[in-house]
Protein backbone atom coordinates (compact mmCIF):
# COMPACT_ATOMS: atom_id res chain seq x y z
CA UNK A 1 0.00 0.00 0.00
CA UNK A 2 1.21 3.48 -0.86
CA UNK A 3 0.45 6.15 1.73
CA UNK A 4 1.01 9.90 1.43
CA UNK A 5 1.07 12.32 4.37
CA UNK A 6 1.15 15.99 3.42
CA UNK A 7 0.62 19.47 4.83
CA UNK A 8 0.13 21.30 1.54
CA UNK A 9 -3.50 22.22 1.97
CA UNK A 10 -6.76 20.88 0.62
CA UNK A 11 -6.12 22.09 -2.94
CA UNK A 12 -3.43 19.40 -3.38
CA UNK A 13 -5.67 16.51 -2.32
CA UNK A 14 -6.91 15.88 -5.86
CA UNK A 15 -3.43 15.64 -7.32
CA UNK A 16 -2.07 13.45 -4.52
CA UNK A 17 -5.06 11.11 -4.26
CA UNK A 18 -4.26 9.81 -7.73
CA UNK A 19 -0.77 8.91 -6.64
CA UNK A 20 -1.54 6.72 -3.62
CA UNK A 21 -3.88 4.25 -1.97
CA UNK A 22 -4.38 6.37 1.13
CA UNK A 23 -3.96 10.10 1.62
CA UNK A 24 -3.57 11.76 5.02
CA UNK A 25 -3.77 15.53 5.07
CA UNK A 26 -1.99 17.10 8.02
CA UNK A 27 -4.51 19.83 8.80
CA UNK A 28 -3.66 20.15 12.48
CA UNK A 29 -7.19 19.34 13.63
CA UNK A 30 -6.04 16.76 16.13
CA UNK A 31 -4.33 16.66 19.49
CA UNK A 32 -0.61 16.10 20.06
CA UNK A 33 0.67 12.81 21.49
CA UNK A 34 0.43 12.72 25.29
CA UNK A 35 3.22 10.17 25.72
CA UNK A 36 1.01 7.80 27.74
CA UNK A 37 2.08 4.62 25.86
CA UNK A 38 -1.51 3.35 26.05
CA UNK A 39 -1.29 2.56 22.31
CA UNK A 40 1.22 -0.09 23.40
CA UNK A 41 -0.01 -1.17 26.80
CA UNK A 42 -3.77 -0.66 27.02
CA UNK A 43 -5.43 -0.76 23.59
CA UNK A 44 -2.71 -1.79 21.11
CA UNK A 45 -2.32 0.29 17.93
CA UNK A 46 -5.13 2.63 18.97
CA UNK A 47 -4.83 6.05 20.60
CA UNK A 48 -7.02 6.93 23.58
CA UNK A 49 -7.82 10.28 21.93
CA UNK A 50 -10.85 9.92 19.69
CA UNK A 51 -9.87 12.27 16.87
CA UNK A 52 -8.95 11.64 13.23
CA UNK A 53 -5.58 10.16 14.23
CA UNK A 54 -6.98 7.58 16.62
CA UNK A 55 -5.98 4.64 14.40
CA UNK A 56 -3.48 6.37 12.10
CA UNK A 57 -0.71 3.95 13.10
CA UNK A 58 -2.70 1.09 11.51
CA UNK A 59 -2.56 2.93 8.16
CA UNK A 60 1.09 3.94 8.44
CA UNK A 61 1.92 0.43 9.66
CA UNK A 62 0.49 -1.14 6.49
CA UNK A 63 2.35 1.19 4.13
CA UNK A 64 4.88 -0.54 1.90
CA UNK A 65 5.72 2.89 0.62
CA UNK A 66 5.30 5.99 2.76
CA UNK A 67 5.66 9.44 1.24
CA UNK A 68 5.84 12.38 3.63
CA UNK A 69 5.55 15.87 2.17
CA UNK A 70 6.29 18.55 4.75
CA UNK A 71 7.34 22.13 5.14
CA UNK A 72 10.76 22.57 6.70
CA UNK A 73 10.74 23.61 10.34
CA UNK A 74 14.34 24.05 11.58
CA UNK A 75 15.36 20.80 9.88
CA UNK A 76 12.29 18.92 11.05
CA UNK A 77 8.83 18.18 9.72
CA UNK A 78 6.33 20.96 10.32
CA UNK A 79 4.27 20.63 13.53
CA UNK A 80 1.18 19.19 11.80
CA UNK A 81 3.10 16.42 10.04
CA UNK A 82 5.26 15.70 13.09
CA UNK A 83 2.09 15.31 15.09
CA UNK A 84 0.98 12.47 12.80
CA UNK A 85 4.37 10.80 13.11
CA UNK A 86 4.31 11.18 16.91
CA UNK A 87 0.85 9.62 17.02
CA UNK A 88 2.05 6.67 14.89
CA UNK A 89 4.27 4.95 17.45
CA UNK A 90 1.74 2.14 17.71
CA UNK A 91 3.26 0.76 14.50
CA UNK A 92 5.87 -0.71 16.79
CA UNK A 93 5.50 -3.04 19.76
CA UNK A 94 6.49 -2.11 23.30
CA UNK A 95 9.20 -4.78 23.35
CA UNK A 96 12.73 -3.82 22.36
CA UNK A 97 15.40 -5.07 20.01
CA UNK A 98 18.55 -3.85 18.27
CA UNK A 99 18.40 -2.26 14.81
CA UNK A 100 21.34 -0.44 13.30
CA UNK A 101 23.34 -1.33 16.42
CA UNK A 102 21.00 0.75 18.58
CA UNK A 103 18.01 0.00 20.73
CA UNK A 104 14.64 0.27 19.00
CA UNK A 105 11.18 -1.21 19.37
CA UNK A 106 10.11 -4.38 17.60
CA UNK A 107 7.86 -3.80 14.61
CA UNK A 108 4.16 -4.68 14.75
CA UNK A 109 3.77 -4.80 10.95
CA UNK A 110 7.25 -6.00 9.94
CA UNK A 111 9.66 -4.21 7.63
CA UNK A 112 8.44 -1.71 5.02
CA UNK A 113 9.94 -1.00 1.61
CA UNK A 114 10.43 2.72 1.17
CA UNK A 115 10.04 6.00 3.01
CA UNK A 116 10.33 9.08 0.82
CA UNK A 117 10.53 12.40 2.62
CA UNK A 118 9.93 15.50 0.51
CA UNK A 119 10.75 18.80 2.20
CA UNK A 120 9.77 22.19 0.92
CA UNK A 121 9.96 25.82 2.06
CA UNK A 122 12.90 28.03 3.01
CA UNK A 123 15.81 25.92 4.19
CA UNK A 124 19.47 26.42 5.09
CA UNK A 125 22.22 23.91 4.36
CA UNK A 126 22.38 22.95 8.06
CA UNK A 127 18.63 22.41 8.15
CA UNK A 128 18.77 20.28 5.02
CA UNK A 129 21.44 18.12 6.61
CA UNK A 130 19.42 17.84 9.84
CA UNK A 131 16.20 16.99 7.99
CA UNK A 132 17.97 14.30 5.99
CA UNK A 133 19.39 12.84 9.21
CA UNK A 134 15.95 12.92 10.85
CA UNK A 135 14.46 11.03 7.89
CA UNK A 136 17.29 8.49 8.16
CA UNK A 137 16.59 8.01 11.88
CA UNK A 138 12.84 7.65 11.26
CA UNK A 139 13.48 5.06 8.54
CA UNK A 140 15.49 2.99 11.02
CA UNK A 141 13.04 3.52 13.85
CA UNK A 142 9.92 2.62 11.84
CA UNK A 143 11.61 -0.19 9.91
CA UNK A 144 11.87 1.10 6.34
CA UNK A 145 14.42 -0.70 4.20
CA UNK A 146 15.02 2.21 1.83
CA UNK A 147 15.06 5.95 2.30
CA UNK A 148 14.78 8.76 -0.16
CA UNK A 149 15.09 12.40 0.88
CA UNK A 150 14.21 15.15 -1.57
CA UNK A 151 14.14 18.89 -1.16
CA UNK A 152 12.05 20.89 -3.60
CA UNK A 153 12.40 24.66 -3.79
CA UNK A 154 9.38 24.97 -6.03
CA UNK A 155 6.14 23.19 -5.12
CA UNK A 156 5.27 22.95 -8.83
CA UNK A 157 7.95 20.29 -9.18
CA UNK A 158 6.18 18.07 -6.64
CA UNK A 159 4.37 15.94 -9.20
CA UNK A 160 7.59 14.86 -10.87
CA UNK A 161 8.97 13.70 -7.49
CA UNK A 162 6.19 11.28 -6.74
CA UNK B 1 20.52 36.76 36.01
CA UNK B 2 17.12 35.32 35.11
CA UNK B 3 16.73 31.74 33.94
CA UNK B 4 13.45 30.31 32.65
CA UNK B 5 13.03 26.54 32.70
CA UNK B 6 10.39 25.31 30.27
CA UNK B 7 9.06 21.84 30.98
CA UNK B 8 7.87 20.70 27.56
CA UNK B 9 6.35 17.39 28.60
CA UNK B 10 2.62 17.05 27.84
CA UNK B 11 2.21 15.19 31.13
CA UNK B 12 0.82 17.12 34.08
CA UNK B 13 2.70 15.16 36.73
CA UNK B 14 5.44 12.57 37.15
CA UNK B 15 7.10 13.39 33.83
CA UNK B 16 10.74 12.48 33.30
CA UNK B 17 11.29 16.06 32.09
CA UNK B 18 10.15 17.42 35.48
CA UNK B 19 12.61 15.05 37.15
CA UNK B 20 15.60 16.26 35.10
CA UNK B 21 14.48 19.86 35.43
CA UNK B 22 14.51 19.41 39.21
CA UNK B 23 18.06 18.03 39.13
CA UNK B 24 19.34 20.89 36.97
CA UNK B 25 17.51 23.51 39.01
CA UNK B 26 19.64 22.60 42.06
CA UNK B 27 22.78 23.86 40.32
CA UNK B 28 21.37 27.10 38.91
CA UNK B 29 21.51 30.24 41.01
CA UNK B 30 19.95 33.65 40.43
CA UNK B 31 16.33 34.37 39.55
CA UNK B 32 14.75 31.12 38.38
CA UNK B 33 11.27 30.66 36.88
CA UNK B 34 9.74 27.27 36.10
CA UNK B 35 6.95 27.06 33.55
CA UNK B 36 5.54 24.58 31.05
CA UNK B 37 4.23 24.23 27.51
CA UNK B 38 1.61 21.52 27.11
CA UNK B 39 -0.61 23.17 24.53
CA UNK B 40 -1.11 26.38 22.54
CA UNK B 41 -2.94 27.84 25.52
CA UNK B 42 0.38 28.01 27.42
CA UNK B 43 2.25 30.07 24.80
CA UNK B 44 1.25 33.51 26.08
CA UNK B 45 2.15 32.76 29.68
CA UNK B 46 5.57 31.39 28.75
CA UNK B 47 6.41 34.24 26.39
CA UNK B 48 5.64 36.73 29.17
CA UNK B 49 8.13 34.92 31.41
CA UNK B 50 10.79 35.21 28.71
CA UNK B 51 10.68 38.99 28.72
CA UNK B 52 13.80 40.08 30.59
CA UNK B 53 15.20 36.55 30.80
CA UNK B 54 18.85 35.81 30.10
CA UNK B 55 18.72 32.04 29.82
CA UNK B 56 16.06 29.60 28.68
CA UNK B 57 16.28 25.89 29.33
CA UNK B 58 14.02 23.61 27.30
CA UNK B 59 13.49 20.31 29.10
CA UNK B 60 11.71 17.88 26.83
CA UNK B 61 11.12 14.27 25.85
CA UNK B 62 12.41 12.87 22.56
CA UNK B 63 9.47 12.01 20.28
CA UNK B 64 10.23 9.77 17.29
CA UNK B 65 13.83 10.99 16.92
CA UNK B 66 12.91 14.66 17.10
CA UNK B 67 11.11 17.49 18.84
CA UNK B 68 7.49 16.81 19.94
CA UNK B 69 5.00 18.47 17.59
CA UNK B 70 3.52 20.82 20.19
CA UNK B 71 6.99 22.23 20.88
CA UNK B 72 7.74 22.80 17.18
CA UNK B 73 4.67 25.02 17.11
CA UNK B 74 5.89 26.90 20.17
CA UNK B 75 9.36 27.37 18.66
CA UNK B 76 7.84 29.07 15.61
CA UNK B 77 5.88 31.35 17.92
CA UNK B 78 9.00 32.09 19.97
CA UNK B 79 10.99 32.92 16.83
CA UNK B 80 8.44 35.58 15.85
CA UNK B 81 8.18 36.86 19.42
CA UNK B 82 11.96 37.31 19.77
CA UNK B 83 12.23 39.09 16.43
CA UNK B 84 9.35 41.45 17.17
CA UNK B 85 10.60 42.30 20.66
CA UNK B 86 14.35 42.24 19.95
CA UNK B 87 14.83 39.58 22.59
CA UNK B 88 18.10 37.72 22.85
CA UNK B 89 18.33 34.56 24.93
CA UNK B 90 20.85 31.88 25.70
CA UNK B 91 19.22 28.56 24.83
CA UNK B 92 20.00 25.29 26.64
CA UNK B 93 18.30 21.92 26.18
CA UNK B 94 17.86 18.82 28.33
CA UNK B 95 16.24 16.06 26.29
CA UNK B 96 15.48 12.52 27.29
CA UNK B 97 14.58 9.47 25.24
CA UNK B 98 13.28 6.07 26.29
CA UNK B 99 16.04 4.19 24.46
CA UNK B 100 19.27 3.72 26.34
CA UNK B 101 21.60 5.56 23.96
CA UNK B 102 21.78 9.26 24.79
CA UNK B 103 23.15 9.81 21.28
CA UNK B 104 19.65 9.18 19.89
CA UNK B 105 18.94 12.80 20.93
CA UNK B 106 21.43 14.06 18.36
CA UNK B 107 18.89 15.19 15.75
CA UNK B 108 16.84 17.01 18.38
CA UNK B 109 19.93 18.97 19.41
CA UNK B 110 20.60 19.93 15.79
CA UNK B 111 17.01 21.12 15.38
CA UNK B 112 17.43 23.44 18.36
CA UNK B 113 20.75 24.67 16.98
CA UNK B 114 19.03 25.49 13.67
CA UNK B 115 16.19 27.17 15.56
CA UNK B 116 18.68 29.44 17.36
CA UNK B 117 20.42 30.32 14.09
CA UNK B 118 17.09 31.33 12.52
CA UNK B 119 15.83 33.23 15.54
CA UNK B 120 18.99 35.16 16.38
CA UNK B 121 19.27 33.38 19.74
CA UNK B 122 22.46 32.00 21.25
CA UNK B 123 22.79 28.23 21.16
CA UNK B 124 24.62 27.17 24.31
CA UNK B 125 24.24 23.41 24.13
CA UNK B 126 22.52 20.67 26.01
CA UNK B 127 22.46 17.23 27.56
CA UNK B 128 20.89 14.27 25.75
CA UNK B 129 19.81 11.54 28.13
CA UNK B 130 19.16 7.87 27.32
CA UNK B 131 16.87 5.72 29.46
CA UNK B 132 14.88 8.71 30.69
CA UNK B 133 11.76 6.69 31.50
CA UNK B 134 13.72 4.26 33.65
CA UNK B 135 15.44 7.07 35.56
CA UNK B 136 12.04 8.60 36.20
CA UNK B 137 10.77 5.26 37.51
CA UNK B 138 13.81 5.19 39.81
CA UNK B 139 12.69 8.53 41.24
CA UNK B 140 9.31 7.02 42.05
CA UNK B 141 10.98 3.95 43.54
CA UNK B 142 12.97 6.29 45.80
CA UNK B 143 9.67 7.53 47.23
CA UNK B 144 8.41 3.96 47.62
CA UNK B 145 11.62 2.86 49.36
CA UNK B 146 11.42 5.87 51.69
CA UNK B 147 7.82 4.95 52.53
CA UNK B 148 8.82 1.34 53.25
CA UNK B 149 11.65 2.53 55.52
CA UNK B 150 9.33 4.78 57.50
CA UNK B 151 6.82 1.95 57.81
CA UNK B 152 9.44 -0.52 59.02
CA UNK B 153 10.73 2.04 61.54
CA UNK B 154 7.20 2.53 62.85
CA UNK B 155 6.52 -1.22 63.09
CA UNK B 156 9.88 -1.93 64.72
CA UNK B 157 9.40 0.94 67.16
CA UNK B 158 5.88 -0.02 68.16
CA UNK B 159 6.48 -3.78 68.37
CA UNK B 160 10.01 -3.94 69.78
CA UNK B 161 10.68 -0.41 71.01
CA UNK B 162 13.57 -0.21 68.52
CA UNK B 163 13.20 3.08 66.65
CA UNK B 164 16.43 2.76 64.66
CA UNK B 165 16.29 -0.72 63.06
CA UNK B 166 19.80 -1.12 61.68
CA UNK B 167 18.88 -3.69 59.04
CA UNK B 168 16.16 -1.47 57.52
CA UNK B 169 18.56 1.47 57.27
CA UNK B 170 21.24 -0.68 55.65
CA UNK B 171 18.78 -1.92 53.02
CA UNK B 172 17.59 1.66 52.41
CA UNK B 173 21.16 2.93 52.04
CA UNK B 174 21.87 0.22 49.45
CA UNK B 175 18.72 1.11 47.50
CA UNK B 176 19.64 4.79 47.61
CA UNK B 177 23.19 4.04 46.46
CA UNK B 178 21.85 2.04 43.50
CA UNK B 179 19.50 4.85 42.45
CA UNK B 180 22.31 7.40 42.70
CA UNK B 181 24.64 5.15 40.73
CA UNK B 182 22.10 4.76 37.90
CA UNK B 183 21.77 8.58 37.88
CA UNK B 184 25.53 9.27 38.07
CA UNK B 185 26.01 10.36 34.44
CA UNK B 186 22.88 12.52 34.45
CA UNK B 187 23.73 14.23 37.74
CA UNK B 188 27.30 14.95 36.61
CA UNK B 189 26.38 16.45 33.24
CA UNK B 190 23.15 18.18 34.20
CA UNK B 191 24.72 19.84 37.24
CA UNK B 192 27.73 20.85 35.17
CA UNK B 193 25.37 22.44 32.67
CA UNK B 194 23.49 24.08 35.55
CA UNK B 195 26.71 25.80 36.62
CA UNK B 196 27.31 26.93 33.01
CA UNK B 197 23.75 28.32 32.90
CA UNK B 198 24.37 30.31 36.09
CA UNK B 199 27.26 32.04 34.34
CA UNK B 200 25.51 32.18 30.94
CA UNK B 201 28.44 30.19 29.54
CA UNK B 202 28.34 27.90 26.54
CA UNK B 203 28.25 24.25 27.52
CA UNK B 204 28.43 22.24 24.30
CA UNK B 205 26.52 19.00 23.75
CA UNK B 206 26.92 15.98 26.02
CA UNK B 207 25.19 12.63 25.88
CA UNK B 208 24.67 10.36 28.84
CA UNK B 209 22.43 7.50 29.92
CA UNK B 210 21.21 5.40 32.76
CA UNK B 211 24.33 3.66 34.10
CA UNK B 212 23.46 0.13 33.03
CA UNK B 213 24.62 -2.23 30.27
CA UNK B 214 22.43 -2.04 27.19
CA UNK B 215 21.49 -5.76 27.13
CA UNK B 216 20.36 -5.58 30.75
CA UNK B 217 18.41 -2.39 30.09
CA UNK B 218 16.45 -4.11 27.31
CA UNK B 219 15.52 -6.98 29.63
CA UNK B 220 14.35 -4.53 32.31
CA UNK B 221 12.46 -2.38 29.77
CA UNK B 222 10.71 -5.46 28.34
CA UNK B 223 9.76 -6.58 31.83
CA UNK B 224 8.45 -3.08 32.60
CA UNK B 225 6.23 -2.91 29.51
CA UNK B 226 5.05 -6.50 30.02
CA UNK B 227 4.01 -5.73 33.58
CA UNK B 228 2.28 -2.47 32.58
CA UNK B 229 0.50 -4.20 29.67
CA UNK B 230 -0.69 -6.95 31.99
CA UNK B 231 -1.92 -4.39 34.51
CA UNK B 232 -3.66 -2.19 31.91
CA UNK B 233 -5.11 -5.12 29.99
CA UNK B 234 -3.40 -4.54 26.63
CA UNK B 235 -1.94 -8.03 26.86
CA UNK B 236 -5.44 -9.46 26.47
CA UNK B 237 -6.29 -7.23 23.50
CA UNK B 238 -3.82 -8.50 20.92
CA UNK B 239 -0.83 -6.90 22.54
CA UNK B 240 1.75 -7.84 19.91
CA UNK B 241 -0.43 -8.63 16.92
CA UNK B 242 -1.17 -6.66 13.76
CA UNK B 243 -4.29 -4.57 14.00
Amino acid sequence: MRVIIHDLGKQYDGLLKNKCDCLIRADGRYAPCQGCFNCWTKHPARCFMGDSLQEVCRIVGRADELIIISENCYGSYGPNVKNIIDRSIGISKPLSTYRGRQMHHKLRYGMHKLIHVIAYGAITEDEKETFSLLAERNALNFGFENLQFTYIDNIDSLESCI
Amino acid sequence: MKTVFINCSPKKKFSASAHFLGICRLAVYGDVVKTNVRSKGDYKKVLEHLKGADNTVFVLPLYVDGVPSHILGFMKELENFCRENNITLNIYVISNGGFIEGEQNQVLMKIFENFCARSGLTWCGGVGIGGGVMLNVMRMLFLVFTGILLLSVAISGIEHGEWLPQQSFIIYAKQLALILFLHAGVIAYVWKMGLAISKSNKFGIRYTRVMMPSFLFIIVADFFFTAISLFKGGMFRGWLSEK
